[in-house]
């Protein structure tokens, strides 16, 4: 995701919007979410990783389908990740990280993001 | 130890996040009663002392006070076109005209100096009939001219009235007014209904332009709760609100065709769907909004000076309705007015409108609703597991989330509820809000016994207690899948919360969270016992099998 423009910082706004809500007022709506990750969660991904609009698209379609007409269950965010593209690698730089997703390949083009879990660090 | 470190931290967040909440939801209420209505008595108490000292000042310079005109060239600085509203106070009250539901009272300027609704339902706490102006602001049907020398002789000429008192409560009457200047002559044809609407054509001679005004707005509830201030509607749909403060510049509209100065339930409206206006909207000595439609030298117009009650504006003019705004909620909150009136139609009582319509959306939404509590009931069987998995990964919320959502998998079912039903709720309580807030009709409605009015807080407190317990109850019969026994214990706090927050509220809203509380718990109820009935009944099957079995190898 680009650093800049408009899409940057409406993406942060909302993710600022999302960690005040899961901070705070989950405890009016625990235990509802049919899916993991739930749709908090997911939405946070889903505005770290893509433009606005995409993952507006993509929360706005998770929180209609999460209610008791659908199965519910495990949905990871999918976004596109760039697997194929050769310069990315040329600019890894080698230090040490601090693992905050895990991104699993899906094919060329899509990941599903796991949020890591700093217990598992132990 | 790193362990025990991390869940001693988690207890203490959590512990702040609740005392958060509290502390949050407490700082409203104090806020509300400690700044917002005092405030709004301190301003109250000031407008009524600069009422007093601004018509002492007038006394003194009656003739160097200006009404000017809106002055629409952009080279002159706004600030001193500005008109200065004012009452002259030589002004006497020359004709009276009476209708089916108000009397007009018009001074020697030819404009609406006083509107007195008659009707049984609009009185104030002292039981006098409302007024719907204060005496020193800007009148309906006040002209100014262009001209600045005109605009003088007018403010110190008197008009002629064709009749001193006119009776107009069983058909449509007629009071011209003229007004003879040196340059030109006005004239002002007014025609009131007995619906206590009226119709203005204006006229001058000599093309001399002039300005007419639907006044300011009516100042009976201005609060900090509701909007209040002028809007005008355009013939392309869209709508102007601009709110009494906040004008800081002169704004010249085209294409109006409906303008409106309101407070919180009533208005004064000048509209005209047929033509298209063009309006200055200028500010006054508070920054607040004063409507001038630009006349030429002649204009007609109909008027509407009373409450924004839905029936009466719309019997005026079905699009009329745009009048009545709700906030930013408007979008959401006018459909469900139009819901409730439409069920109030055959129920005839707001606080049993409300409690139907409840009822009715939870019948909607029980196909949906009752899924999720067939599901929930079908994983309390399998409750030994789930707290083997809780047990099991007791602090790690994630995996234990991630390993519970396998289990459903497994057992076909999921007995959460979901996020959307939870977030339908925001809008609806809004909506809701909004209209007991806003709506003339729900202003005074009782519902039964002791709740006299559904727009205000219940004064014995007996709603919000129910309330918090049938919240409580409902939270007892759910089953619940929470991991975390501090938040287990948060949760169950969350009763007393609501209940503490709801006591302020309009009696209305927290009657419509009631029912739907009890209706959710009826329904839960239900579903809860169906499943202990087939439970009972597999298991006596089941006996009776193995009985059987033991019977046949005997």
């Amino acid at each position: 995701m680009k650093k800049t423009g408009i899409s940057f910082i409406l993406n942060n706004l909302i993710l600022l919007i999302i960690k005040f809500y899961q901070k705070y007022l989950t405890i009016l709506s625990f235990g509802s979410c049919r899916y993991h990750p739930t749709c908090s969660s997911y939405a946070k991904v889903q505005f770290e990783h893509n433009s606005f609009l995409k993952a507006l698209y993509f929360s706005t379609i998770r929180i209609l389908k999460c209610n008791p007409l659908f199965d519910g269950g495990f949905d990871y965010p999918k976004v596109r990740c760039m697997s194929d593209d050769k310069s990315q690698l040329k600019k890894l730089k080698f230090k040490k990280i601090k693992v905050k997703y895990w991104k699993v390949p899906l094919n060329n083009k899509y990941c599903l993001i796991l949020q890591h879990n700093k217990k598992w660090d132990k | 130890m790193a362990l025990n470190d991390n869940t001693m931290n988690k207890e203490q967040t959590q512990k702040r996040i609740l005392l958060a909440t509290v502390i949050s939801f407490a700082f409203f209420i104090a806020y509300d009663f400690f700044y917002l209505q005092p405030k709004q008595e301190l301003v109250n108490q000031a407008n009524a002392k600069n009422a007093i000292a601004l018509e002492k000042q007038q006394d003194k310079n009656n003739i160097s006070n200006l009404n000017q005109a809106p002055v629409t060239s952009s080279s002159v600085d706004n600030t001193n076109a500005a008109p200065v509203s004012n009452d002259i106070s030589s002004t006497k009250i020359v004709s009276t005209i009476k209708t089916q539901k108000n009397i007009f009272e018009i001074d020697n300027f030819g404009r609406i100096a006083q509107v007195t609704l008659t009707e049984a339902k609009y009185i104030d706490k002292d039981n006098n009939q409302i007024k719907l102006f204060t005496s020193n602001q800007l009148r309906p049907l006040e002209v100014r001219f262009s001209d600045p020398k005109i605009n003088t002789e007018s403010f110190a000429t008197n008009v002629e009235v064709s009749s001193a008192k006119l009776d107009a409560t069983k058909q449509k009457t007629v009071l011209v007014l003229t007004q003879k200047l040196s340059n030109t002559t006005l004239t002002k044809v007014l025609t009131f209904y007995p619906d206590g609407h009226y119709d203005v054509k204006a006229a001058s001679t000599n093309k001399a332009t002039f300005f007419i005004t639907p006044g300011f707005r009516p100042d009976v509830i201005a609060d900090m709760y509701t909007d209040h201030g002028a809007l005008v509607t355009l013939n392309d749909g869209t709508l102007d609100i601009i709110k009494d403060t906040k004008v800081d510049k002169s704004k010249e509209l085209i294409g109006v065709n409906v303008a409106s100065a309101f407070d919180r339930y009533y208005a004064t409206v000048l509209y005209n769907y047929d033509v298209s206006m063009a309006v200055s909207i200028m500010k006054d000595k508070n920054d607040s909004p004063q409507i001038f439609i630009h006349a030429n030298d002649k204009i007609s117009l109909h008027g509407y000076t009373g409450p924004k009650n839905y029936n009466n504006l719309t019997a005026l003019d079905k699009r009329l309705s745009s009048v009545i705004e709700y906030g930013w909620f408007t979008f959401i909150a006018k459909p469900m007015f139009s819901m409730l009136q439409f069920i109030y139609s055959y129920v005839g009582n707001w606080g049993w409108t409300i409690v139907f319509t409840t009822i009715l959306v939870k019948l909607i939404l029980l196909p949906l609703s009752h899924k999720g509590m067939v599901s929930m009931n079908r994983l309390k069987e399998l409750a030994p597991k789930v707290k083997e998995l809780q047990e099991k990964y007791k602090d790690d919320k994630q995996k234990a989330s991630m390993h519970m959502m396998e289990l459903y998998k497994k057992e076909g079912a999921n007995p959460m509820g979901g996020c959307l039903p939870v977030l339908l709720q925001i809008p609806i309580f809004f909506a809701i809000y909004r209209v007991l807030l806003n709506a003339i009709e729900l202003k005074g409605a009782p519902w039964i016994f002791w709740i006299e009015d559904l727009s205000l807080m219940d004064p014995y407190y007996v709603i919000p207690i129910l309330m918090g317990a049938t919240m409580f109850l409902q939270q007892k019969i759910t089953p619940n899948t929470m991991t975390d026994p501090v938040q287990q214990k948060m949760f169950q706090f969350l009763p007393v919360v609501f209940t503490f927050f709801f006591l302020w509220f309009p009696a209305g809203l927290t009657l419509y969270w009631f029912i739907n509380n009890l209706v959710t718990v009826t329904q839960q109820y239900y579903v809860n016992r169906i499943f202990a009935k087939a439970k009972v009944e597999r298991h006596t099957k089941h006996i009776n099998e193995k009985s059987h079995k033991v019977s046949k190898k005997k």
